[in-house]
């Protein structure tokens, strides 16, 4: 299992988190630990994932970004 | 005298669909959505009603799969919202551009557990490109041209949008003048064209392996003439056929579990495979790490996730087809391979010889395809009939081989026919169906009826699930476990309850004549086709086993 850290900027909608979720399980990757906050202001939301899989990241991140709300997903590769 | 009405979000839908030069939608109503059908009264657009949710949603897909145009289909809330599932899944795994507007309860029952209320939002994810819930009115414009471009932009896919009955009601007015475009969100990388051209010039043995992509990015064209200009070898997947020009000499069938000997044969035999919208889908593939266990890759797409997904690219080209296709359309020095290739077709070509009378499936497509005016439009169920039709019918465009390919959803056939005669009333649309698969949407029957659609439907009658049945047979040591359909309805007089004109023939001295006959009928016609129970599709590479070791009988 690999470990990995996802920090995700999306358009601040309700369900947007529930797709990111809902990608995150149908794809393979475990959730370890997840962050998410508003900006109230610029009415971005910032998602931190924590993920564990044996596939390789790039496979979620595609298919995250692939979402119509997502801004942008980097990934931290300090993490593993 | 009438006094002027003000602008409703119903009525805003309709403007909204005309300004998208939407024509026709596919619906069922009920209480939720009583005022867009209300709407619908005063509009242009044109409402099908079909029998089943299910029907509609089908319908829209063969709509747009015929067409090149966006299907639309309505529901009601809660049991009407859920019956549309079975197609959006349907149209997502087949990469289809359906808009679904689904009525939803009030906003201020909305998380009450209201008559008629489910979380179609929430169902919506895993089935959809994208959805929608409306819960302001001055989003609901914005929101239904979204849907519109996002349905069509890059890998198209299927929209939901719900909207609760206080917003189908509320006053409104509009305020964008312009469509909203969106840009393509995800940057594409570079395309590599510098590595993919070498790839070209090292290879001796490529195999060009065409999917459904090509018809979705209006390529066929530019994909003809890259197959002409680099003399490639070519194969196509269940989605992608008829992209590739029939008549290519260099064309070898369709790959995968039901492929050709030869088809299969040259792809595991390859040291280049050129993948152009396709996807190395499990039903191609056969077991993943020995399928083209040679080749290096170049894959076209516009969907960044498919790179690397399944196979990993040695270049990957994404971006538009019509303009990546010619940037590398390369004239090959392959004459050996082509030789080989071309060989193997001939070698392995079908054999329409077949012992005894009774009826031969494969032979009957065959005579139909052959029969059958230019333009027609085949639709197909699911099982050992969808199999033979992909095998021994001929499609010069992939919008004249409508099937459910990603999915493998039995009951598509006949909504789909339904779906792509409305869309092309001048042209021949045949269903060919199971005995099976027809029972699932049997209901659709009553659409053909009231519109008077001339859908000619071909059922293969083997008085099985037969595909199943034929794995129970290879895989399961014959223990079939209910899969035998013996008491199925008398399907001459269930099409004669909804006037439609049918004949049954059991021999092959009947084949031709029955054939002429159904095609010469000007209204919708049903064709029974009984066929012996025990009739297997060859060749089949079984599960987990690679390509070339396909079965060719049993
Ligand atoms: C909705 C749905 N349920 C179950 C299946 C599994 N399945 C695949 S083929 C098949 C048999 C289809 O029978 P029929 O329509 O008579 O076609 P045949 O194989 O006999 O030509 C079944 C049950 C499916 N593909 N779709
Ligand atoms: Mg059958």
């Amino acid at each position: 299992m690999n470990n990995y850290q996802l920090m995700i900027t999306a358009d601040d909608k309700q369900v947007v988190l529930e797709r990111i979720l809902q990608v995150t399980r149908y794809r393979g990757f475990l959730i370890s630990g997840m962050n998410a906050k508003v900006n109230t202001g610029t009415n971005i939301g910032t998602i931190e994932l924590l993920v564990r899989s044996e596939r390789p990241i790039e496979l979620l991140v595609d298919q995250i970004n692939k979402l119509i709300d997502i801004k942008e997903v980097k990934v931290d590769n300090s993490a593993s | 005298m009438t006094t002027e009405k003000k602008l409703t979000g119903a009525g805003l839908l309709f403007n909204v669909l005309e300004q998208h030069g939407v024509e026709h939608v596919f619906g069922y109503p009920g209480g939720a959505i009583m005022p867009i059908y209300d709407a619908l009264y005063d509009s242009k657009v044109e409402h099908f009603l079909c029998r089943h949710e299910q029907g509609a949603a089908f319908s829209a897909v063969g709509y747009a799969r015929a067409s090149g145009r966006i299907g639309v289909c309505f529901a009601t809330s809660g049991p009407g919202a859920t019956n549309l599932i079975t197609g959006l899944a349907d149209a997502l795994a087949d990469s289809i551009p359906v808009v679904a507007i689904t009525g939803q309860v009030a906003t201020a029952a909305m998380g009450s557990d209201a008559f008629q209320e489910i979380d179609i939002f929430g169902l919506s994810l895993a089935c959809t490109k994208h959805s929608f819930q409306v819960t302001d009115i001055n989003d609901l414009e914005k929101v239904l041209h979204q849907a519109f471009a996002i349905a069509l932009e890059g890998r198209q896919g299927p929209v939901l949008v719900d909207i609760p009955k206080d917003i189908q009601i509320t006053e409104v007015n509009r305020y964008l003048d312009e469509l909203v475009n969106l840009k393509n969100k995800v940057k594409l990388p570079p395309a590599n064209v510098g590595s993919a051209i070498a790839l070209l010039n090292q290879a001796k043995q490529p195999i060009l392996y065409v999917g459904g992509g090509v018809g979705m990015a209006n390529a066929i064209d530019e994909l003809r003439d890259f197959a002409k200009i680099t003399g490639l070898p070519s194969v196509s997947t269940l989605k992608g056929l008829g992209a590739i020009d029939p008549e290519d000499e260099n064309y070898l069938g369709m790959l995968g579990m039901h492929g050709t000997k030869a088809a299969n044969i040259a792809v595991q035999e390859c040291d280049l495979l050129i993948a152009v919208g396709a996807r190395f889908d499990d039903r191609v593939t056969g077991k993943l790490n020995e399928f083209a266990p040679h080749a290096k890759v170049i894959h076209f797409d516009i969907d960044t996730a498919e790179i690397n997904k399944r196979r990993i690219a040695d270049a990957s080209i994404l971006g538009d087809l019509k303009v990546n296709l010619p940037a590398l359309a390369i004239p090959l020095a392959i004459t050996p391979w082509q030789a080989v290739c071309q060989e193997m077709d001939n070698n392995f070509a079908w054999d329409y010889n077949h012992p005894g009378e009774s009826i031969f499936a494969p032979a009957v497509l065959n005579e139909i395809s052959n029969k059958m005016p230019k333009n027609s439009c085949v639709t197909t169920d699911v099982g050992q009939h969808q199999m033979w039709a992909a095998q021994h019918m001929v499609f010069d465009d992939p919008s004249n081989f409508l099937t459910s390919a990603g999915m493998g959803t039995m009951g598509f056939g006949i909504p789909a026919a339904v779906g792509a005669q409305v869309s092309r009333p001048t042209d021949c649309i045949i269903a060919v169906s199971g005995d099976g698969s027809f029972m699932m949407n049997v209901q659709e029957l009553s659409t053909i009826k009231r519109f008077q659609l001339p859908v000619k439907i071909v059922l293969i009658d083997n008085a099985k699930l037969g595909m199943v049945r034929q794995w129970q047979d290879l895989f399961f040591n014959g223990r079939l476990s209910e899969t035998d359909l013996a008491d199925n309805p008398d399907f001459i007089m269930l099409a004669n309850a909804f006037d439609i004109k049918a004949k049954m023939i059991t021999k092959k001295s009947q084949v031709s004549a029955a054939i002429e006959e159904m095609l010469e009928h000007d209204g919708p016609y049903l064709l029974q086709v009984k066929i012996d129970a025990q009739e297997n599709v060859w060749p089949l590479v079984p599960p987990n086993t690679a390509n070339d070791k396909m079965m060719e009988s049993s």
